[in-house]
């Protein structure tokens, strides 16, 4: 060990000192404020495990990419942000009383919706009452923003948007279809849906010939197919449930009624819709939230197939990010657009910019009416073509061609 | 019989005063939190999720000494009485929600309306006996709850169906202490009934059901109106509560009007406090709705449960109910108001004693 030694260990020991700093400064440039926390209780346990989980997800994605960032920017300011979560047991008065703890107890700046509408209607009244802004993703019910509430924030599409968009479609197609049967589960979300159609469809030249109500998680709806059979409808449309849609699909081929469109409101979207009907599931539409073959540009965060790829990467065995994963990390994004738009951390003013907010992420455009939902976004009509599932309208987030029309069934 | 030594006595004034000293805690811990206290400097003792908390102990303090009525002194096992609840919080609030009642004016027609539907279920149904009534009367809870959700007019939902009740949010200074101050009121109610209740000919009459129905039908006691009359008592109490919650809660829907793990709850506390006491069902609330809270992790003081992660915290919670209940079924069936209230002393007797008793 020489003098020379030492004298080379100080200069890397200051080089090292000096490029930590660098990069320091290049990175952000700014100095670190305090942390930004956010709350959210979810169903980590009980009935709504499974999409709670999914909610959790998106949250996440969202919380690693921007803590990988620094921070949100607030007047060039980068705070780091951390997620409170409870477990709220999927128990809509347990979800309240821990929306008052993460608000009086850990001091939540702003709050992250639960999962499903019951907890969402119950915690909107909790963050109206403490006056803190809640951006949420899972819950579509109207009601909730029906309340004259300022403070709670849904960028989701509401209910009566679901099957618009495929009367939206039928609208360009040609020939144009003309007459609609509509078969309807009689629980309040799915009545909700098939309602918007009655007074949807006419606007576009359109006709509801047949309205048709059965028993939510109906197993045999034949006497229903009979009954849209006999009208001859050009588009025959079900607002209900997985399940559900199976039995009508294998219902009308049994029964060979051929319309030009079959789309059912839930179920064509998962990958049991296609397992349980095989070659029958092609040609079949659906209404959703958002699919990972959109197309929109980003102002901000990742593309499409960012997202998707960052999602498989943080959850391997997942497969594709289903819809409540992506508008989960929408309302994330909504969330720290409005802060940054605000530049500060005052829940009025931040509930103010949320108000204000008009951007296009990902999941598409973000955007609330004077209620606080989210009705600029369209709802995306996907069709299953050669058991695959293809987004084909609106045609510029499109990636392929609707079909058109149905082929008779004994004609496939 | 057990005698009663000095150092029982002393032991029982300790317990007393400790009550009266935590109880007026409570009562008076939220004054702490109005503008007035707060300017003048003093330390803020209760807060928005303190109030929630507490505003839940009271109502379970309610449901609990309600169910002791026909439940723990005329011995009826009724576990359909979250009916009572989900009816008295629907009145209200579809009072207020569609009829625009002011809340004071519609408050009181819950336990009205209630207690018609007792009267009108209890006649054909208090005709039943031991697990009989008692199963019964979970399916008219049940039963209620489907019907309030599913009950259509011309194609719409009466109630408001899946998507639930939405009520004005109550505009009033100090809302949190109001409705605290508000289900306390309602807790003193009906302790205060029980107390009339044991003390009345009225009371004897059920004490008299509970031990030989046949023996009190033959000294005279009119049993069809005596049980009913209770069961409707029961009823009002309750449905106060519900009336109570729902605008307190803002959102009913089926889920939380009729949640029917309450049945559950409000008769274990009955059972961990001591049933046909006055004091025992809502000791039972006050310590199991905390022991709840804890173990979901939303008091403000909260304790690592060793060997369980956060995760399982919730289902862990559900079996250290389960197990609670079964230990005090067998070890402690007249509750702990019993030993506490100075009649007998916890020790390792007394629940070899219990034990006897509820062995067959």
């Amino acid at each position: 060990m020489g003098v020379m030694t030492v004298r080379r260990w100080a200069m890397l020991a200051m080089a090292v000192v000096a490029v930590v700093a660098c990069g320091g400064s290049e990175s952000g440039g700014n100095t670190t404020g305090s942390t930004i926390t956010l709350g959210a209780p979810l169903g980590l346990t009980g009935s709504l495990t499974k999409e709670s989980t999914l909610t959790q997800q998106g949250y996440n994605l969202w919380l690693d990419w921007i803590n990988a960032r620094g921070g949100i920017v607030v007047n060039g300011v980068k705070h780091p942000v951390k997620i409170k979560y409870y477990d709220d047991t999927s128990s809509a008065n347990q979800s309240a009383v821990l929306m008052q703890k993460l608000i009086t107890e850990d001091k939540a700046n702003f709050l992250l919706g639960p999962y499903g509408s019951a907890a969402t209607a119950t915690d909107a009244a909790i963050a109206e009452q403490n006056q803190i802004p809640m951006v949420e993703a899972n819950g579509a019910a109207q009601s909730i923003f029906n309340q004259g509430y300022k403070y709670t924030f849904g960028v989701l599409s509401p209910a009566n948007k679901y099957l618009q968009g495929v009367i939206d479609m039928a609208a360009t197609l040609n020939p144009k279809p003309t007459t609609i049967a509509m078969l309807s589960a009689d629980d309040n979300f799915s009545l909700e849906v098939a309602n918007a159609i009655n007074t949807y469809a006419p606007t576009k030249g359109m006709n509801v010939v047949l309205f048709k109500k059965y028993k939510n998680g109906a197993t045999n709806l034949a006497a229903e197919v009979q009954a849209a059979k006999a009208v001859n409808p050009d588009i025959v449309l079900n607002s209900g449930h997985l399940t559900e849609a199976i039995a009508i699909n294998k219902a009308a081929k049994e029964q060979k009624l051929n319309a030009k469109i079959f789309a059912y409101s839930v179920g064509p979207s998962t990958p049991d819709f296609i397992t349980a009907l095989g070659a029958d599931a092609n040609f079949v539409y659906d209404g959703s939230q958002w699919t990972p073959q959109v197309k929109y540009t980003p102002a901000f965060y990742l593309t499409v197939a960012q997202y998707v790829a960052a999602y498989k990467a943080k959850y391997p065995s997942l497969g594709d990010p289903d819809y409540h994963v992506a508008e989960s990390t929408a309302a994330c994004l909504a969330l720290e657009r409005a802060i940054e738009n605000a530049g500060s951390l005052d829940p009025k003013k931040v509930r103010d910019a949320l108000a204000a907010l008009d951007v296009t992420v990902f999941f598409g455009q973000i955007k609330f009416d004077s209620r606080g939902i989210n009705i600029y976004k369209p709802m995306v009509v996907e069709q299953i073509q050669s058991g695959v599932h293809h987004t084909v309208f609106p045609a510029d987030v499109a990636d392929a061609q609707p079909m058109y029309p149905t082929p008779a069934w004994d004609q496939r | 019989m057990i005698v009663r030594g000095d150092s029982d006595r002393r032991w029982r004034r300790i317990f007393l005063i400790l009550g009266i000293v935590v109880a007026a805690y409570a009562l008076l811990a939220p004054l702490t939190s109005l503008d007035a206290a707060q300017s003048a400097g003093v330390p803020l003792l209760a807060d928005r999720l303190w109030f929630r908390i507490a505003t839940f102990i009271a109502m379970f303090v309610v449901m609990a000494t309600a169910w002791n009525i026909i439940g723990g002194i005329t011995g009826y096992a009724a576990f359909g009485n979250v009916a009572f609840f989900g009816i008295g919080a629907y009145t209200t609030g579809m009072l207020i929600a569609k009829a625009r009642w002011p809340f004071l004016v519609a408050l009181p027609v819950a336990p009205i309306i209630a207690t018609a539907f007792a009267t009108l279920i209890g006649l054909p149904l208090l005709r039943l006996r031991g697990h009989y009534f008692a199963v019964a009367s979970l399916g008219v809870g049940v039963a209620v709850g489907e019907l309030v959700q599913n009950v259509e007019y011309h194609g719409q939902p009466i109630f408001g169906g899946a998507s639930g009740l939405f009520l004005p949010i109550y505009s009033i200074d100090n809302r949190g202490l109001f409705f605290f101050y508000l289900m306390v009121l309602a807790a003193g109610i009906s302790i205060a009934v029980t107390w009339w209740v044991l003390r009345s000919r009225f009371g004897y009459g059920l004490i008299a059901i509970r031990e030989n129905e046949e023996a009190a039908a033959v000294l005279g006691v009119n049993t069809t109106a005596y049980k009913v009359a209770a069961f409707a008592l029961a009823a009002a109490l309750t449905g106060m509560a519900g009336g109570i919650f729902s605008q307190w809660n803002v959102f009913i829907n089926q889920d939380n009007a009729f949640p029917i793990e309450y049945n559950v709850q409000m008769i274990l506390m009955a059972l961990l406090g001591g049933t046909g006491t006055v004091f025992g069902p809502a000791a039972g609330a006050v310590l199991l709705q905390l022991l709840i809270q804890f173990l979901g992790g939303s008091l403000p003081i909260s304790a690592d449960i060793p060997f369980v992660s956060d995760a399982a915290r919730p289902i862990v919670a559900q079996v250290i109910l389960g197990v609670l209940l079964v230990v005090v079924v067998i070890f402690v069936p007249r509750g702990v108001i019993d030993f506490f209230g100075g009649r007998t002393r916890l020790s390792l007797a007394y629940l070899r004693r219990s034990l006897r008793e509820t062995s067959l």
